[in-house]
This record gives structure tokens, C-alpha cells and sequence, in this order.
């Protein structure tokens, strides 16, 4: 059995060999947020935060996470409440099909924390690497703008 | 597919006993292209050597003569965001700044991409224009490769069954010495469609050294001492970038592609060397005053 701490929730579990943790999350703990398109890690839809840094699941081995803090979409907000991130995404409408979002939101969450008041640029880049097959990125870049409180700073 | 074995390493020594041990076993590090390989159902081994927890490969250092020592386990994002790196030696830092995305720069280490010897990546374009030797471990002890001897064939390096990567070596870079990595591609974080890397040093007002690199051209990266001595002796005046481009196109060997044809890269060629050239001459050539 491995320890794996996902949420801030410390699991015990069986992980063959080189499964990813993207299968793991989805497939063991039941946490489907994260999804599965590419599994080569070019789509971005599985990106979670691995010690609050954005991580590809489907890249990262369950079995070398080690004492890492795993933490998915379905953790960023709490008591029932969604983040500021996930609450801008809403507010904006930034939401086509769906599939992208959770990836989109994470990679979004990572991008603030490091970089608060993101330039477009920094913010386009910082959402370059999940695809929206909807071609929707308009909206999430207004949203992570509305997320940093920077509506105004269109520069 | 039978199940792969997943071991952990605790040392280079370690790494390299398990490596012996078992017989088809390759090492994992970040995991960015291994992973996505396995993925792919493209990994044949019998047990992958995870190499993420040695302390030694995880070290970025300057020596006090301006050399750079990279541990094969320093990731994209340590290297692009570090100050260790001087003069011509910025070309390795600008290469690992334009690789993939944030959360594959945050994991991918420099080790595991020279590794996989990707020629439409970036890092093995940029740790031969720094001239780097690339230090690997073995049943035998450590040997150093020079970085324009690694890359032998696409995805097919020097490392001999049995051997891993320890670390990149970036010689001291000479004074008045700058380097330049650009890589062209039509969508942020896609492989290159031709990349070049450049240094240049500058000694009285003109070029005394050069290197320069292509990317994305052949099954590994493409250079010819002989363009690299159109540069030197000169100001890398636009005659001179010419010679070395055409020479340098002559030896290009690329692809057709999603990304492009094989001449629309060949077409880049003269541009993006001459964009390179210049951006590396002018900062050598302030570095130098």
C-alpha cells in the first residue's frame, strides 16, 4: 500500500507499477475532475497541482508522488464555496462544453499564485498549454483576468 | 503489456547498480516524455529506475570561472528562471524557457530530454552551441561526452546500455560573450519547426568566436565548423551570416511534417540564423565595452 495525500486527505492505496496518477485520482478516488483526453500530456484537461505547482496527471507516476501534496479542482474551493478562480470562470460564462475547464482552472489557480497581476500575454501563456476544442479561450482569459481583479488593466 | 517494475534510486551508485541488475530497465525522471511514451504503449522495459530523489542530480552551481554545472535532474523551470548562467551560457536558459508549457517545464528535466535526443527540441540544440560535455554514469566509473557527439540519430544518443546522465557541464563562458536560442513554431509550446541556438564572443570589435545550431532540421541537431568560421574575424555583417546560413542549409536534413514542410524549413533557414546572429552579436558586442 502507498500513501497518497490528494485534498489535503491522506489515502492508502494499491498502485500497480506505472499507473498514472491522473488513473488513479479518477479510477480509485473517484475524483473525475481532472479528465482524461490526450494522455500525453499536450491537452492539459488532467492538470492538477502537485506541492502548488501545475502538473500534467497523466505525466506524473502514482508511485512517485511520495509525501507530495496532490491537490485537483475538486479541492481548490471549500465548504461548498468555489474560489475566486472558479468563481470568475462562472461569473463569466467561460464555459463551452466543459471538457477543458477543470484543467483550465488549474492552470489558471497555479498562474496567480505565482503571477497575481498577469499581463494578456502572461496570462495566454499561462493557459497555452490546455486546448479548447470549443475554441473558447476568449472567455477563460477574461475570466483569469477577472480573477486577479485586473478587469480594468487590458494592456 | 506485462507490468513495469518501478524502482527508486537513492544515489548515482544505486541508480547505476539497478540499472545493471536489470536487464532492460531505463531510468524516469520528471517523467514528461517517458510517462507520455508509456502512455502511448511505446516504453519496452522490464523496470523503470526512478532517479527523481537523488540529491546530487538535483543541483544547479556556478563555479567561480563562470562554468555552470546543470544536474540531470534540474528542471525546465530551475533552469529558466536561474542567474547562475553567463554570456553565451544564457542559450541553454533561453532554451529550457521556450520548452512546452509551465506544468511540463514545472517536471521535465534537462537529463531525461537530452536523453530522448528529440531533434525538434530544444535542449540538445542550445547544450551544443555552449559547447556543454555531457557527464554520464556507468558500471565504469564516469565518462564526459562532448554535446556535439551525444546526439548520433533520431532519439538515439552515446549513452551505452547500462549508462545514465548525471549532469551538463556549460565551460566557463569567455567575456564578451553572449548566446541566443530562438525557436520559431506557430503555436506557444509546440516543438520547434526550426530553432536555432547561437553564441558569439567579441574581442576588439569583432567576432572571435562562433557557434551556431539548428533545430528541427535533421535526426539531430545540425552545425559545421566551417559556417562557424564565416563569423569569426568580422562583425557579423549580413554577407557573412549568409555564408554560414547557406552552409549550414546545405547540411540540413529536414522532415515533412504536421508542422511544415521540408522546404518551408529549409526556407526559414537563412531568416532565422541571420535573426539569431545578429540578436547574439549585438548583446556580445555590448557585453564586450
Amino acid at each position: 500500500m502507498t500513501a497518497l495525500t490528494v485534498n489535503g486527505q491522506a489515502h492508502r492505496i494499491r498502485i500497480a507499477g506505472t499507473e498514472t496518477l491522473l488513473d488513479v485520482l479518477r479510477e480509485q478516488l473517484g475524483l473525475t475532475g481532472a479528465k482524461r483526453g490526450c494522455n500525453q500530456g499536450v491537452c492539459g484537461s488532467c492538470t492538477v497541482l502537485i506541492n502548488g505547482m501545475a502538473a500534467r496527471a497523466c505525466l506524473c507516476l502514482a508511485g512517485l508522488m511520495g509525501d507530495a501534496a496532490v491537490t485537483t479542482v475538486e479541492g481548490l474551493g471549500g465548504d461548498g464555496k468555489l474560489s475566486p478562480v472558479q468563481q470568475a470562470f462562472v461569473d463569466t460564462g467561460a464555459i463551452q462544453c466543459g471538457f477543458c475547464m477543470p484543467g483550465m482552472v488549474v492552470a489558471a489557480t497555479a498562474l496567480l499564485a505565482e503571477n497575481p497581476q498577469p499581463s494578456d500575454d502572461q496570462i495566454r501563456e499561462g493557459l497555452s498549454g490546455n486546448l479548447c476544442r470549443c475554441s473558447g479561450y476568449v472567455k477563460a482569459i477574461e475570466a483569469v483576468r477577472k480573477a486577479a481583479g485586473a478587469a480594468g488593466a487590458t494592456r | 503489456m506485462p507490468e513495469i517494475e518501478l524502482l527508486r534510486a537513492k544515489s548515482v551508485d544505486d541508480a547505476v547498480a539497478l540499472l545493471a541488475r536489470h536487464d532492460g530497465s531505463r531510468c524516469i525522471a520528471g517523467g514528461q516524455t517517458m510517462v507520455a511514451m508509456l502512455n502511448a504503449g511505446l516504453v519496452d522495459a522490464s523496470a523503470l529506475i526512478a532517479i527523481s530523489g537523488i540529491d546530487e542530480l538535483a543541483t544547479l552551481t556556478r563555479t567561480s570561472d563562470g562554468a555552470t554545472r546543470i544536474g540531470a535532474g534540474v528542471s525546465h523551470r530551475v533552469v529558466a528562471s536561474s542567474d547562475k548562467f553567463i554570456g553565451a551560457n544564457n542559450v541553454v536558459r533561453q532554451a529550457a524557457q521556450v520548452i512546452a508549457h509551465p506544468a511540463i517545464r514545472n517536471f521535465g528535466t534537462i537529463g531525461g530530454a537530452l536523453a530522448h535526443a528529440d531533434p525538434a527540441s530544444d535542449y540538445p540544440t542550445a547544450v551544443i552551441a555552449a559547447n556543454a560535455k555531457i557527464e554520464v554514469a556507468g558500471r565504469s566509473g564516469r565518462r564526459s561526452i562532448a554535446a556535439q557527439d551525444f546526439f548520433l540519430d533520431y532519439l538515439t544518443t552515446a549513452l551505452k546500455p547500462g549508462e545514465m546522465i548525471t549532469a551538463v557541464e556549460l565551460p566557463a563562458a569567455a567575456s564578451g560573450s553572449a548566446g541566443h536560442y530562438l525557436k520559431f513554431s506557430r503555436v506557444d509550446g509546440d516543438y520547434a519547426i526550426v530553432s536555432v541556438g547561437v553564441t558569439i564572443t567579441v574581442a576588439a570589435g569583432r567576432c572571435s568566436a562562433a557557434r551556431v545550431v539548428l533545430g528541427g532540421c535533421g535526426p539531430t541537431p545540425v552545425f559545421d565548423p566551417d559556417a562557424d568560421r564565416d563569423l569569426v574575424g568580422g562583425t557579423c555583417e549580413p554577407a557573412q551570416i549568409r555564408a554560414a546560413a547557406q552552409r549550414l542549409a546545405g547540411r540540413a536534413d529536414p522532415i515533412d511534417d504536421v508542422r511544415g514542410s521540408a522546404g518551408y524549413r529549409r526556407a526559414l533557414i537563412p531568416k532565422l540564423v541571420e535573426r539569431a546572429v545578429r540578436t547574439a552579436w549585438l548583446q556580445a558586442s555590448g557585453a564586450s565595452r
